[in-house]
């Protein structure tokens, strides 16, 4: 296990800086002065060498990229404020260490994915496994079906329809917006209830799809019908038995949606105006904010990469034939 | 000053004209707009008249779109932050709107709106008792130099730039204090005098009458000399004013809380009735609009400082007496215009023609119609004084479809029929359906229009570029205070023509330049106000370097709980210091 | 043998039973039909046998032949919804058909087990084997968790795995082949059932290995008295380890008798096929193995008549004309005996002229090593 987490974890190395490295050559490449969008309407020719200098973009972009890299483990000071280790930048759009943004930025996009993800699989499963149990009975056909409806749903049409009846129309639901958790439990769960559901509908279909149909694979594999040979009863065949194989295609999938989903739900987080990563990418492209794009990006890969080592070791956790080296 | 830019909505200087409350219309009562009087000590003496009917506590949910991109008084332009700074920072004057909706320059940190001698070259403010920064420091004369003298250092770039180009008397200002105050160098008595702790005179070249007007800008709010973090303080600054900033997230949230150093009996034009504003940032009008006008749970106690009622909702409310109820709408600084480059387009005959064409109407219609918007015939914003009502040298009220059939006989006459005409355009969907319509009015006047669609955020930069290669163009131009003074010279002075500069369609005509000026030199605000409309029908009807389309408005509603909301034609929109929370 | 029998486990489990002591297993008219998209498929089509405690059946057929359906009516596993059966199994008395799913559960591995042809299919990749084997100890007995475990460690000790103890704690794909098939052995025997169907047990495995397969469940049946159905296609291994055999066609029983007699003096067409086709040590290598012409019929449009017939070469020699077995169906008697048009005298006579033209001896000789086996099993063991 120790070998595998230190393996992965230079593979994972090797990738973000590989990724750290395009993104960064790739973005100070575009043909856009930051500096200039950052002096401002009075720039002078002064000026402008000043917010260069602030910016550490008056140096050759290799130099800059050591700067960058070394800035993420020791830290960096700029003109403008400190940037403490693990510095990823210094946002000069609105003048924050791009760490200290994201950082505020996570706990509404971990909020959002985990409690959507959490709806969405349980749905998704309960239902799909439900399908696969009652196969090919009316139960089946109208999950199935209903399912299928719901995946061709977008987030951005059902989330103001939503908002409008169950907020604004019928009251049931409080406005949604982010508090932290901590602050008050009671009004973070309320205000991301229909982010949630929201988030999940188009979620929820695949994994019952999947549940389904992996689920009615397992059922036919020979070892399940050992275990009704063995006299199991049926839940018990069901739960211990075929679930367990069935869940090796859905947590592949999961990973990756959780590993995305942990980069940022950008619809989700524009309809319900919730200030999550994807917003802030979104933002950050918007308002030319290179450094916190970046940054953005660099912890978008990061999240995605755990998620797949997470997703590995959770792979040797169903299944012993999987080895972890 | 500046071009209007997709997004940012520039501050804009203060106004006269019944900007009330309610559903009452700001603006367009008056046939020629008074100017804003400068008001003596009576007036600038604290506290505020107090709102009838005010209570004092709770929170204030604020919806924005934009996040602030800068605390730093220094950097304020953009109308945004100037309501933000109208919480939060004080300046030597400000101008205060009464209970009856009437304007007037006054002390704000000083004890009146300045004593004006040597023929407007020298002012003299006097600092009030009682004046704190949320630290508790007093606020000295020493801090108002350091307010000034920073203003040079190279990292102010965003605030404006007036009074130090009036100090240098060059609009090339910094070489006055290279570097700002931070080497241990000032300003000279000559520029700045500070002789005690609460006395500030101000010397100038050149008669400065705007100047209590310019003094009330933000971008001109106190900084603390002994707390100033330079570049930093643009985080983290020190409020001045009846809130101050609890925490800061930029992009998403921002808490304002009183601020219990702010003397209320100091101030007379603001008030600390909510406990706390909660401001979150990201609504886009569409958001806010639906929100505020649902008026459910938390929605009752919010408003927006900014946002206006968005194109799709305004239908909804003016149709809601309930809802309307709840608005509050006027005009904005802005007047939109379309520039004709006189470099390339020098026949007058085809300038006209242009006007003649141009569907007025279908360029309002994608910005909300009558709601986001007033047709115009001139320059002038009804907000300035010398506006004339109903000035319409071209029909264009009365045809503000366009008309073709004049544009063609003009064309004929200047035999320029299939005249070549690049419009430029930008990219967003709004100026998308809007040039639709200029253009298929154009061809239909006999232009051989040829269009170039360009990416709204370098818009500016682009048209700005005195060789831009294009024939017709949008500008937008709104005043930096209640006078012409900051919409005539910026726009249409000759000599101004360069890079970057404002004077859009390039005229450079010798009477304009005169007239520009001899009226700059007039103190007498209401004359001069006169003589500057005067020579803006000049420019209209014997120059036409613009079309003038329409005055910006706009509409804000606030939610059921939220009391005192009026429009304040000085910060353009709902004036944050009057809201309190209906128990 | 040291073993910690559970309490109330003795009682219940069935003694070694002597031959004869009357069927434990009696299928009547067995008749197992699957509804599919083209149509209903005949798999079993009127089956009857019976087995004694303590004895083998081997069932021999070519696959389709509707071997492994029957096994799989027999414990009940086939889907309701998909499956009509009908016809009677009785198991130790009790009818099984018709029973609810809740009693049929309580017999599955209890009173009857089943062994499956590939042990690394059909043992779950996600448990560890002594789980799995303690696994219906639990259900069956109610014992507790520890001593099922107990009882998977003695149970693996049992079928000749090496350190029991440890290798209960390991996942099947930790063992070898034939180690696999001795833990399904040990999860199948686990409750002593009165019935073992083994499938096809030794298909998958190598050829030594599987005569040590065979001869523990040899050993393990003179132990318990367990009856085994051992349904296999393959001839050589029902001939050491059967005591009867019946012989499957199309969903139905063509042949029945002793090993020795089926091996020795088979009595249907189709069985001659089969045994010509089976490899004998005796045989000259030289000598091409002869198929049976033909494929096996399609069940959802059986023949009419006797189903073998388009592949027999014989129906012109049958009293009353070849279109007699094309028309009508041949019985399978009671006993010995197969159920075929020809007299009883050209069956003889014809599996002579048969095994004559083969060179073979007349009867089929099984590589199946008569002891020894313990030392094979010893080394597979260790390894």
């Amino acid at each position: 296990m120790l070998r595998f987490l230190v393996r992965r974890s230079l593979g994972a190395l090797v990738i973000l800086l590989i990724i750290s490295a395009l993104t960064f050559f790739l973005f100070y490449s575009i043909p856009r002065d930051p500096a200039l969008l950052a002096c401002g309407k009075n720039c002078t020719p002064e000026a402008l060498e000043v917010v260069r200098r602030n910016m550490g973009i008056d140096q050759p972009v290799p130099a800059q990229y050591w700067e960058y890299m070394t800035g993420i483990l020791l830290g960096r000071d700029y003109a403008v404020g400190p940037c403490p280790a693990p510095c990823l930048g210094y946002s000069f759009v609105d003048n924050t260490p791009v760490w200290e943004t994201i950082l505020d930025r996570f706990p509404t996009t971990v909020s959002l994915a985990v409690g959507g993800a959490a709806v969405f699989l349980t749905v998704g499963l309960a239902t799909g496994m439900l399908a696969a149990a009652r196969r090919g009975t009316v139960v089946d056909k109208v999950l199935s079906s209903g399912s299928l409806v719901l995946s061709s749903m977008q987030i951005y049409f059902v989330g103001p329809l939503a908002i409008a009846l169950f907020v604004y129309q019928l009251g049931w639901l409080s406005q949604p917006r982010y508090v932290e958790l901590t602050e008050d439990p009671a009004g973070w769960f309320a205000g991301l209830l229909l982010p949630w559901c929201v988030l999940s509908i188009i979620f929820t279909a695949n994994y019952t799809r999947m549940a389904r149909s992996t689920m009615i694979e397992q059922l036919q594999e020979d070892h399940v019908r050992t275990a009704r040979a063995k006299g199991m009863a049926r839940r018990t065949v069901f739960f211990r038995h075929a679930w367990r194989g069935s869940l090796i295609p859905i947590v592949t999938i999961f990973g990756v949606d959780l590993g995305s989903l942990f980069g940022g739900a950008m619809i989700t987080e524009f309809t319900f105006t919730l200030p999550g990563l994807g917003r802030l990418a979104v933002e950050s492209v918007t308002n030319t904010n290179l450094p916190m794009l970046m940054g953005v990006m660099l912890f978008a890969a990061t999240a995605i990469i755990l998620c797949n080592i997470v997703v590995d070791a959770v792979y040797a956790l169903i299944d012993p034939r999987v080895r972890l080296a | 000053m500046v071009a209007l830019v997709a997004g940012a909505l520039l501050l804009t200087g203060c106004s006269e004209g019944g900007g009330g409350g309610g559903e009452q219309e700001g603006g367009g009562g008056a046939t020629a707009q008074e100017p804003v009087p400068f008001a003596g000590a009576k007036a600038s003496t604290g506290p505020a008249e107090p709102i009838p009917g005010a209570e004092a506590g709770g929170t204030i949910r604020v919806l924005q779109r934009d996040s602030y991109a800068h605390l730093d008084p220094a950097q304020i332009y953009v109308a945004d932050e100037g309501k933000l700074a109208a919480l939060i920072h004080r300046r030597l004057t400000t101008v205060k709107m009464d209970n009856d909706g009437d304007y007037s320059v006054v002390g704000d940190l000083a004890t009146d709106s300045g004593t004006r001698s040597d023929d407007g070259r020298t002012w003299t403010y006097t600092l009030k008792d009682g004046i704190r920064f949320e630290d508790g420091s007093p606020i000295t004369s020493a801090d108002i130099r350091h307010t000034f003298e920073r203003l040079f250092a190279d990292f102010v770039t965003e605030g404006p730039a007036f009074v130090q180009s009036w100090m240098a008397d060059d609009p090339d200002y910094r070489d006055l204090l290279p570097g700002g105050p931070y080497d241990g160098d000032h300003l000279p008595d000559s520029v700045l005098e500070t002789p005690d702790d609460k006395t500030v005179v101000f010397h100038f070249e050149k008669p400065q009458n705007d100047l209590p007007y310019a003094l009330g800008m933000p971008g001109y709010g106190v900084v603390s000399r002994s707390k100033d973090t330079r570049e930093k303080y643009d985080r983290d600054p020190l409020a001045s004013g009846p809130y101050r900033v609890q925490s800061f997230k930029p992009g998403k949230s921002m808490s304002l809380v009183r601020n219990p150093e702010w003397d209320a009996r100091t101030d007379p034009a603001r008030h600390q009735y909510p406990e706390k504003f909660e401001i979150t940032f990201n609504h886009q009008y569409e958001d806010s609009s639906k929100r505020l006008l649902s008026d459910t749970g938390e929605n009752q106690r919010a408003t927006s400082f900014n946002n206006s009622v968005d194109a799709s909702t305004v239908p909804q409310v003016t149709r809601d007496e309930a809802a309307k109820a709840r608005t509050v709408s006027g005009y904005q600084t802005y007047v939109a215009m379309y520039a004709i480059n006189m470099d390339r387009i020098k026949d007058h005959k085809v300038r006209q023609a242009i006007a003649h064409a141009l569907p007025i109407k279908s360029v309002l219609a994608p910005y909300g119609g009558s709601a986001g918007g007033e047709l115009a015939g001139g320059v002038i914003s009804p907000l300035l004084p010398g506006h004339e009502k109903g000035y319409d040298p071209f029909g264009k009220l009365k045809k503000p479809g366009g008309d073709p059939a004049k544009a063609r006989e003009l064309l004929k006459e200047a035999g320029q029929e299939d005249r070549k005409l690049v419009f430029a355009f930008r990219n967003d969907d709004e100026s998308q359906q809007e040039a639709v319509a200029v253009t298929d009015a154009l061809r239909e006047a006999g232009f051989d229009v040829q269009r170039k669609e360009l990416p709204t955020d370098t818009f500016y930069d682009r048209i700005g570029k005195v060789d831009n290669g294009y024939d017709l163009y949008r500008s937008n131009w709104g005043h930096d205070w209640v006078s012409a003074s900051t919409v005539i010279p910026p726009l249409f002075d000759g000599r101004k023509i360069a890079d970057g500069a404002s004077n859009y369609p390039h005229v450079d005509d010798e009477k304009i330049n005169s007239e520009i000026d001899r009226i700059s030199g007039i103190a007498d605000p209401e004359k001069a106000a006169t003589e500057w409309f005067e020579l803006s029908k000049y420019i209209i009807e014997d120059v036409t370097p613009v079309v003038p389309v329409y005055f910006y408005k706009q509409m804000q509603i606030s939610g059921s709980k939220i009391g005192g909301a009026v429009y304040n034609n000085d910060l353009s929109g709902i004036d944050p210091n009057k809201l309190y929370v209906k128990k | 043998m040291t073993i910690p029998t559970t309490p109330g486990r003795e009682a219940a489990g069935p003694a070694p039973a002597a031959p004869g002591d009357g069927p434990f297993l009696s299928v009547t008219d067995l008749r197992v039909r699957f509804t599919t998209e083209d149509g209903p498929v005949r798999a079993v089509d009127g089956l009857s046998f019976t087995l004694e405690r303590g004895r083998t059946l081997g069932i021999v057929g070519e696959s389709g032949s509707g071997k492994s359906v029957t096994s799989l009516a027999i414990l009940g596993l086939h889907d309701p919804r998909t499956t009509t059966v009908s016809g009677r199994i009785r198991l130790g008395g009790r009818e099984v058909t018709g029973a609810r799913e809740r009693d049929l559960e309580r017999l599955r591995g209890n009173t009857m087990s089943m062994i499956f042809q590939d042990p690394l299919t059909a043992l779950s990749p996600y448990h560890t084997i002594g789980r799995q084997i303690a696994e219906p100890y639990r259900k069956h007995t109610g014992a507790s968790k520890r001593a099922a475990r107990e009882r998977a460690v003695e149970m693996l000790a049992k079928v000749g795995i090496p350190r029991p103890r440890l290798r209960a704690g390991d996942y099947p794909h930790q063992f070898s082949g034939g180690m696999r098939q001795r833990a399904m052995i040990a999860m199948a025997l686990v409750c002593d059932p009165g019935l073992l169907i083994a499938d096809e047990p030794t298909t998958a495995l190598d050829v030594t290995v599987q005569a040590q397969i065979l001869d523990l469940l040899g050993e393990l049946q003179q132990e318990s008295g367990t009856a085994i159905v051992l349904i296999t296609h393959d001839l050589g291994v029902v001939a050491g380890a059967a005591d009867n055999i019946l012989v499957m066609y199309a969903g139905r029983a063509v042949e029945r008798g002793s090993a020795a007699e089926v091996l020795g003096a088979p009595r249907h067409p189709y069985t001659w096929g089969l045994l010509r086709s089976t490899p004998d040590l005796d045989s000259d290598p030289d000598e091409p193995l002869r198929p049976i012409p033909g494929t096996p019929p399609s069940l959802l449009a059986p023949p009419p008549g006797c189903p073998f017939h388009p592949r027999c070469a014989f129906p012109p020699r049958v009293a009353g004309g070849p279109g007699r077995c094309s028309a009508e169906r041949p019985e399978l008697p009671e006993g010995r005996g197969a159920a075929c048009h020809l007299t009883a005298d050209q069956q003889r006579a014809g599996w002579s002229a048969e095994a004559g033209r083969a060179g073979a001896t007349g009867s089929a000789s099984v590589p199946v090593p008569a002891d020894g086996g313990a030392d094979l099993l010893r080394k597979e063991g260790d390894r």
